[in-house]
């Protein structure tokens, strides 16, 4: 259009034409970058922003729309809708046990939980399926509450609750083929029916933040704690996955440094005093039944520091775990030293036996037993099996790898370790109080010293049974003692419930 | 200034012979009526779907303020047949059906949000857009048909260079300050913003300006470093141009304005020079003033900082632009309708403050969806493309000039205004061109369409002749 | 679902096409005129239409495309010759320049005529102007293809 723009006149000093060319082309250009901005809100953003709790229309849906319950696998209610005193909605929880995984859902505070992870879909606005969102528009009434299907057993998560009873602690319980949470217990937790209430929620909020042991915090998806022994299974993991030790694999100076101590660097490393002690070396197995620190602190060495962070972050180590609920990133080192993030080859070394600058979350342990369970493939965590909409559209929640960790090979030999730790000569001592009767199991236990004074965390990890694992947990008890006497005997007694439980 | 009268057309029928007699030759204009009446079609579908959606039936409530537009509309439209002009046959059209939009919104929204008592009877937000619109409309009109002339634009440009800047210091000295800016003026009932009008007289003067000086502007340099620059006289108006936008931000607090001015400004120079120092230099200077004026002066700091994160204050400054952006959000694609946006929805009327002068793009896209959103950018865009295509057909620099300038500050308002609703650009307080409420600007960029139909039509009085010293400067006054 | 959501339903798709409809309609139009312009202005800066020649040349209701400079008068050295009785041998010449056409007379014996008045000198006429030489009557408008 170049020479009807003036080239054909008699022209001027450039003429005016020219520009005008150019001056149609910017504003093409303008306006295709507000129709982008139009399309970025509208279509892109849309979603986010309909469902935003800041949203006046997410404000109206709650007063407005009765929102959907919440369900257990079998079918147990565990958040439903009362009037309240005033005709105002509120949310009524029949089964308090399942507050950790639950949250509440407050006219005052707002949400949490699964409460919140799932706001819109429980009250409505987010749609099911895909283009849900444009038919919508034309709906007389626009929401669509959805029941929620946890695949929390309410049962498991009320005796692990009583099984905490009053001590700190929590349990994750998953089962190992689908990635499915079977229960996510907190201790102590709070009764979700004294916080949304509206005349006492306040001062039973404000008692709740004035107690000493947190109820409100997530401890098994935020709290960060000492592992232990559990750790081992995650440096077996990296030194058979990064080729740095075989099952067979054995140190000489090993049965001479169980009475001398491994020196590293100066620091001597000693394994806990047991009553046989052999003078041939431990090999993979023996070491994981006796729980043998010097062992896996040689595993660790041997393995490396970028190894070891390495196979742990395939675990999930290192960055926040994708579930429905916030969680804290667990860690082999805080990383602030100049070996890869270790001060030095004697954290690692102690870091190999969980006793580093280490800190994991229940969770993250039971996704290594999971893991493990699952012939060394990681699947996501998640708490809900699928959305009923009052419509009747469904969305079913599939299960999702997150990577494969160890091979096949790898995974077996590591669960007959832990299956050696629960049922061999030696092991029965440590872990054999996690023995479900009649059936395999695997198991590991850990004693994680946290100061010199303080009683240790008391840890197990493990899976049953071992053949077709059916349930994977880690069990924690703050400052309880050994692994031996509290934990080791609670997860065994909630593996033994489970398994009852689905036959 | 004599007018062109009609010659006798080919087979004069009785009416027309009698109205020739009078001077006058009417002239069919088939796509404006066509387009006016597919206008006139859209917005009573609109109004059925605003009043079924209102009153929970199928309904066409009570169309007396569209019936009263569409009228009003097509007696324009006869009153172009009429007297035969040959303006452009499309800015009409799209006028029209901005304003349509704009009056289904105002009818939408709540009708306290603009009042206006006359005795026994208090007008309403829809009524009074329409009274607005209604004389906004008969100024186009006007203009439309009467001017077939320009030299009184062309001969006084520095007359009317001292109007605009007579304003604006009337709006300093006497301004009414509401929310810190002072923007309008009271002169005995009538409240009005002289700023709108200036948009009109400042591009009346800078086409005049730069017709005359662009051959200078164009070729004249002096070295300055390693770019060339015109030089410095020539320069002197581009600073004067960036001092007043800086004073209109500073003391009338109207950083779009501002904004606006510069932006026309810098786009005339550039269409009459053709030259990028210009345009870099322009921009340079924006950045420092900009610049300067974030650190000195909270009002644009607060604007800037809304901008880059309006979350910082949600419930505070940051309120309108999130609001806006859940607009947007929850319209979607297809939009909820007419009628069924947030307001309806938490029975809290005016969710948005200035819903109905900044903020009409959101509230539009809400209920329209994108696919109205679209239509009614598509609209700038149209007009944009008349006003270039009438810049391009003018028969001299002046008129070209003039048709840009006019052109650009309806486009370049429509853009800053709706930029800020997406948070594109910072928020300003301007207006979008026949859809935003109020007098002032409606009357200004009618104004604006009625010089550009007057600019379109090519039997208007040619310009004069090219004077003795262009002809000197320029290659050659002919081929 | 009810009468009501599925007659909103139809009225507010109604309303889109109706605006989408409005258009169509529009870009065909700017599409023609775009197309007409872009074709016109390959060729000539304008045209002259024939409305009255008495004596038949040049014939009226023809359409001669200008050149930037275009004599007219009864010469057959003229870019256009009008052969009229009441026309002198050189009349009158049309020259475009800068953006407009300018008429001038050449001392013509019977002067030449704009939409009805005597010209003097250089007057600039616009597109749709009509101008008089003799008994023979032209009108200036713009190349148009359609």
């Amino acid at each position: 259009m170049s020479d009807l723009l003036g080239r054909s006149d008699p022209a001027v000093v450039p003429t005016i034409g020219s520009a005008l060319l150019r001056l149609g082309v910017a504003l093409a250009l303008v306006f295709t970058g507000l129709g982008l901005g139009l399309g970025y809100w509208q279509v892109v953003q849309a979603e986010t922003l309909t469902t935003d709790p800041g949203n006046p229309l997410v404000q109206a849906a709650v007063r407005a729309a009765p929102r959907g319950r919440i369900l257990d696998a079998s079918g147990e209610e565990v958040a439903v809708n009362v009037r309240g005193p005033n005709g105002e909605r509120l949310r009524s929880y029949p089964r308090p046990a399942m507050a950790p995984v639950v949250g509440y859902q407050s006219l005052i505070f707002g949400t949490s939980g699964v409460e919140r992870a799932y706001d819109a879909e429980l009250t409505g606005l987010k749609p099911l399926g895909p283009g849900g969102d444009m038919v919508r528009k034309f709906l007389p009434d626009p929401y669509d509450p959805s029941d929620l299907h946890l695949s929390v057993d309410v049962r498991l998560q009320e005796a692990a609750m009583a099984a905490l009873g009053d001590q700190r602690g929590a349990v994750v319980a998953i089962e190992p083929s689908t990635g499915r949470v079977l229960a996510l217990a907190s201790s102590p937790t709070f009764d979700p029916n004294l916080l949304v209430d509206p005349a006492g929620g306040q001062a039973y909020l404000d008692s709740l933040r004035g107690q000493r042991a947190s109820p409100l915090l997530e401890r098994a998806t935020q709290g960060l704690y000492v592992p232990g022994s559990v750790f081992k299974i995650v440096t077996a993991i990296a030194g058979l996955g990064s080729g740095a030790i075989r099952p067979d694999t054995t140190y000489a100076t090993q049965p001479a440094e169980y009475f001398d101590g491994f020196r590293v660097e100066g620091f001597s490393i000693r394994d806990s005093p047991r009553e046989f002690q052999t003078d041939d070396p431990l090999d993979l197995i023996e070491a994981t039944e006796v729980s043998s620190n010097i062992y896996f602190a040689h595993v660790g060495l041997d393995t490396g520091p970028e190894a070891m962070l390495d196979w742990a972050a395939r675990l999930g180590f290192g960055s926040p775990i994708d579930f429905d609920l916030p969680t804290a990133p667990s860690q082999v080192t805080n990383g602030d030293g100049p070996l890869f993030g270790f001060t030095d080859r004697v954290e690692l070394a102690n870091a190999a036996y969980g006793q580093g600058e280490t800190l994991v979350t229940p969770l993250q342990m039971a996704l290594v037993a999971a893991c493990v369970a699952n012939d060394g493939l990681l699947l996501r965590p998640t708490l809900v099996d699928r959305l009923v909409a009052e419509s009747g559209r469904t969305r079913t929640v599939e299960p999702a790898v997150v990577r494969r960790v160890s091979s096949a090979g790898d995974a077996e030999v590591i669960t007959q370790a832990m299956v050696t730790a629960v049922e061999g000569e030696f092991g029965q001592s440590f872990t054999g109080g996690a023995k479900v009767p009649g059936v395999t199991t695997a198991g590991k236990s850990g004693t994680a010293e946290v100061g010199d004074v303080a009683r240790p965390h008391s840890w197990f990890i493990g899976f049953a049974p071992a053949e077709e694992p059916r349930i994977a947990i880690a069990v924690i008890v703050e400052r309880a003692g050994t692994g031996r006497d509290v934990a080791v005997p609670m997860g065994g007694d909630l593996m033994e419930l489970y398994l009852s439980l689905i036959d | 200034m004599s007018v062109i009268v009609g010659v006798p057309v080919e087979r004069p029928g009785a009416i027309t012979s009698t109205l020739r007699r009078w001077g006058i030759r009417p002239r069919l204009r088939n796509l404006e009526l066509l387009l006016l009446l597919l206008a006139a079609a859209a917005l009573t579908v609109g109004w059925i779907s605003l009043a079924s959606q209102q009153a929970g039936r199928v309904t066409t409530g009570d169309p007396s303020v569209l019936m009263v537009y569409v009228g009003v509309l097509l007696v324009i439209h006869a009153a172009f047949v009429i007297t035969g002009r040959r303006t452009d046959q499309v800015l009409l059209p799209v006028t029209g059906l901005l304003g349509g939009l704009s009056l289904l919104l105002m009818a939408r929204l709540p009708q306290g949000l603009a009042t206006q008592d006359l005795g026994s009877i208090t007008l309403g937000l829809a009524p009074l857009q329409l009274f607005w619109l209604g004389l906004a409309l008969a100024v186009l009109a006007v203009l439309a048909i009467v001017v077939r002339n320009d030299d009184w634009l062309r001969a006084y440009k520095y007359t009317w260079a001292a109007v605009g800047i007579g304003l604006l210091l009337l709006v300093f000295v006497l301004g009414d300050p509401t929310n810190g800016a002072r923007l309008s003026l009271r002169i005995g009932p009538i409240a009005g913003q002289p700023s709108e009008l200036l948009k009109v007289i400042l591009v009346v003067f800078l086409a005049g300006y730069l017709a005359e000086n662009r051959t200078l502007l164009a070729r004249a340099s002096t070295r300055l470093g390693p770019i060339s620059v015109p030089p410095l006289p020539y320069l002197l108006p581009m600073l004067g141009m960036w001092g007043i936008a800086l004073a209109v931000v500073i003391v009338q607090r109207d950083l779009g304005a501002a904004l606006l001015f510069f932006s026309v400004f810098l786009t005339l120079v550039y269409v009459a020079t053709r030259r990028r120092a210009y345009v870099i230099l322009g921009l340079a200077l924006f950045l420092a003033g900009a610049t300067a004026l974030y650190f000195l002066f909270g009002h644009v700091r607060t604007r800037v900082d809304i901008w880059l994160d309006p979350y910082v204050d949600p419930l505070g400054s940051g309120y309108q632009v999130i609001h806006a952006l859940y607009s947007f959000g929850r319209g979607g694609i297809l939009g909820t309708g007419l009628g069924a946006g947030l307001p309806a929805v938490s029975g809290t009327p005016g969710d948005l403050p200035a819903i109905h002068t900044d903020f009409v793009f959101a509230a539009l896209a809400e209920e329209l969806g994108m696919l109205g959103a679209l239509a009614i950018l598509a609209l700038y865009g149209v007009i944009a493309e008349r006003g270039l295509r009438i810049a391009v057909q003018a028969a001299d620099d002046f008129r070209a000039l003039l048709a840009v300038g006019l052109t650009m500050v309806i486009v370049i308002q429509a853009a800053l205004i709706m930029g800020g609703n997406l948070k594109l650009v910072p928020l300003t307080g301007i207006t979008l061109p026949f859809v935003s409420y109020g007098g002032s600007s409606l009357l200004a960029n009618a104004i604006i369409v009625g010089l550009l139909l007057a600019l379109s039509d090519r039997g208007v009085e040619p310009p004069p002749p090219p004077s003795p010293r262009r002809r000197f400067l320029s290659r050659g006054g002919s081929r | 679902m009810d009468y009501f959501t599925l007659t909103i339903w139809l009225v507010r798709i109604g309303f889109v096409i109706c605006l989408y409809l409005f258009f169509f309609v529009l870009l065909r139009a700017l599409w023609r005129d775009l197309r007409a312009t872009v074709a016109a202005s390959g060729r000539s800066l304008g045209r002259l239409v024939v409305v009255a020649s008495p004596e038949g040349m040049p014939q009226a209701g023809s359409s001669i495309p200008l050149d930037a400079i275009t004599s007219l008068g009864r010469d057959v050295n003229n870019s256009i010759t009008v052969d009229d009785a009441f026309v002198s041998a050189e009349h009158a010449v049309l020259t475009f320049r800068g953006r407009a056409w300018y008429l001038e007379d050449r001392g013509s014996t019977n002067g030449t005529y704009l939409n009805g008045q005597r010209i003097q000198g250089v007057v600039p006429l616009g597109y749709g102007d009509e101008l008089q030489l003799g008994q023979v009557r032209l009108r200036l408008e713009r190349e148009r293809t359609s």
